[in-house]
């Protein structure tokens, strides 16, 4: 067993989280409230909308068919775009406030990216409320009847997009704006918030590539967007890919905050890991286009190949942050592995958060990788097995990870102490454990061939008997990590309301103490061994799906759906 | 400061062979990957130009 040997060192004090976001400027913090609270809300309702589908799903509700699918779509609208991007929107910007100490530079078009997307949020939603269901990507082909609704819904995206890319420019002119180090460069985390924003610019470049089509279209101004499909792949590719790298930026900036050491492979390394995430974004992209009947088979071998790529950053982010964390905890004292977890700040809610983040992130990869393979990706991805998988990322590695950051940030933002942090802390537990049961639920019915898509899957009686329990684990488990979710989302909201008494330091949960001082070598094995026992999970998977799937006389075919 | 000019630069250089792939290999007919891994070149070809005008302001 190879180990990650590494030396704790400290080249400035690292910051607990009320010291990270202390500076932040009176009108900085009520930009950084608004775009919070706008984000929360969004949340809010995707989790309502979620609740509602999980209960269709089961067979426990029964709505017109029109209705289940706007639903759906509703709830693909809410949760995926406008929660995962205005709280990357908050996050990208609290950071970059919070690394320059200062004021944010630009805050006038932070003000008006809020705004755009406050009037994209109302448009999408509103659309889909009242059209008929495009599904979340604005399907102009299911609109080809009422081209007002795909100029609503492609254009409440395309304001969405204009409002994150001012956010991500005044947070890369507030990063530039800070001070240097002593090597003249930026710190770790102010590099990789500089690429995150360029990255969030790129993909309002492939909003404004997938859905100004429709619009144009739709208003009359353009031919029907034949290509959409093609162009909605190369977005949600990037959509994919933007969440994850804002986590492990989350990840980084917590791991110093929650434990008071710093990363323990220095910034140059932090730095190229960051910067990989980019690297790695196009040649990855082609799987997406498995489904696709004509593309030839010397692209189809190529994809395959480099979607093997697709997590790498990640997994040595992964590496960075688990190898730091043991490194705190070794310096804590003697013991086994269960006496240095006992260490970590568990009584903070954000550690609980960043620790269900990382678990449900192993589980997702595992799960990830047998959908990206050439050969199961059209037997799969049409079915309840992606939902199965994707919930893990979606809801447990990045709604968790931003709910920390949040639960950290908060406070600082309203002066008002984290609500019931003791409880705060047991939510994510839950959501963990309906999580398990969502997706054993959602992978197994995907296996089974129950179509992801279709709300009534009944077929009149025809439908295999085998599908029922499988689809009740999926609504059980939904419920439960709905729930879960919005106590900690109404947590966070009720923090945010402005207190009476100034900063709330007294009645902060633990941090642990800065430890600036430079420490003995440590052996830290925990993220190795993590992703050896990941390695293993994705062949066990891949092999088990394999001989299932040989052995049922049901196949799903799938139909290049997303 | 170098390091980060290097790392932008070379993004930019990857995201801009992609959008050529894409622009010449015949049989890969998606113009929407041309645009967006070119423009995307772009962006973060501004922002190593961004980083190295701060370093020489610096010196």
């Amino acid at each position: 067993m190879s180990t990650t040997s590494t030396t704790m060192t400290s080249p400035r004090a690292p910051q607990t989280p009320l010291s990270r976001f202390a500076t932040l400027q009176t009108a900085d913090r009520l930009l950084c409230g608004v775009l919070i609270a706008l984000s929360l809300f969004a949340l809010a309702l995707g989790i309502a909308y979620g609740v509602a589908m999980a209960l269709v799903r089961s067979g426990l509700l029964a709505p017109a068919p029109d209705a289940g699918y706007r639903v759906l779509t509703l709830h693909g609208t809410t949760a995926f775009f406008y929660w995962l991007y205005t709280g990357q929107a908050a996050t990208v910007l609290l950071l970059a406030a919070a690394e320059k100490k200062g004021a944010l530079a630009l805050r006038g078009l932070a003000w008006a990216g809020t705004a755009l997307i406050a009037a994209g949020f109302v448009l999408s939603e509103l659309a889909a409320i009242a059209g008929p269901p495009l599904l979340y990507e604005a399907n102009p082909e299911l609109g080809t009847d009422d081209p007002r609704t795909v100029a609503g819904m492609t254009g409440g995206y395309l304001l969405l997009a204009a409002g994150f890319a001012l956010i991500a420019l005044s947070s890369i002119a507030t990063v530039l704006a800070t001070r240097r180090q002593a090597d003249g460069g930026l710190s770790a985390l102010g590099f990789g918030l500089l690429a995150w924003a360029g990255f969030l610019i790129v993909s309002a470049v492939a909003a404004v590539n997938a859905f100004l089509p429709g619009l144009l279209w739709a208003s009359g101004f353009g031919a029907f967007p034949h290509a959409a499909t093609t162009d909605w792949h190369i977005l949600f590719h990037n959509l994919h890919y933007l969440p994850l790298m804002a986590t492990v930026l989350v990840w980084y900036a917590l791991a110093q905050d929650l434990t008071g050491i710093s990363p323990a492979t220095g910034t140059a390394f932090s730095k190229i890991v960051f910067a990989s995430y980019l690297v790695f974004v196009p040649p990855t992209s082609l799987y997406h286009m498995f489904l696709e009947p004509g593309l030839p088979e010397s692209v189809r071998v190529a994809g395959s190949l480099l979607s093997l790529f697709v997590s790498v950053p990640t997994l040595i982010a992964f590496l960075i942050v688990v190898a730091s964390l043991e490194i705190h905890t070794r310096a804590g004292g003697e013991g086994g592995m269960r006496a240095r977890l006992r260490r970590l700040p568990w009584d903070n809610p954000a550690m609980a958060n960043m620790g269900v983040a990382i678990l449900t992130m192993l589980i997702g990869l595992a799960f990830a990788f047998v959908l990206i393979q050439e050969k199961l990706a059209p037997l799969l991805s049409d079915t309840m097995f992606v939902p199965g998988y994707f919930h893990f990322f979606a809801v447990g590695t990045v709604t968790q990870s931003f709910i920390a950051m949040l639960a950290m940030a908060v406070p600082a933002v309203s002066g008002r102490p984290l609500w019931r942090p003791r409880l705060l802390c047991v939510m994510p537990w839950i959501v963990l454990a309906g999580l398990l049961l969502f997706g054993a639920g959602g992978l197994g019915a995907g296996l089974m061939g129950v179509p992801r898509r279709v709300v009534d899957i009944g077929y009149g009686g025809e439908a295999p008997a085998i599908w029922r329990p499988f689809m009740a684990m999926v609504g059980i488990g939904g419920v439960l990590f709905a729930s879960a979710l919005a106590v900690s989302v109404f947590g966070v909201l009720r923090s945010l309301v402005p207190g009476r008494r100034g900063l709330a330091a007294a009645a902060e949960p633990h941090v642990a103490a800065a430890r600036s001082a430079a420490a003995p070598a440590a052996a830290a094995w925990t993220g190795p061994l993590a992703v050896v026992l990941l390695v293993a999970a994705m062949y066990g998977a891949t092999i088990g799906a394999f001989e299932l799937m040989q052995s049922l006389p049901v196949t799903a075919a799938g139909g290049g759906a997303h | 400061m170098k390091l980060e000019i290097v790392l932008m630069l070379a993004v930019a250089a990857i995201w801009l062979a992609l959008a050529l792939v894409y622009a010449l290999v015949p049989g890969l007919d998606m113009p929407g990957y041309i645009r967006v891994w070119g423009i995307g070149a772009l962006v973060f070809l501004a922002l190593a130009a961004v980083l190295y005008r701060a370093r020489r302001n610096q010196t």
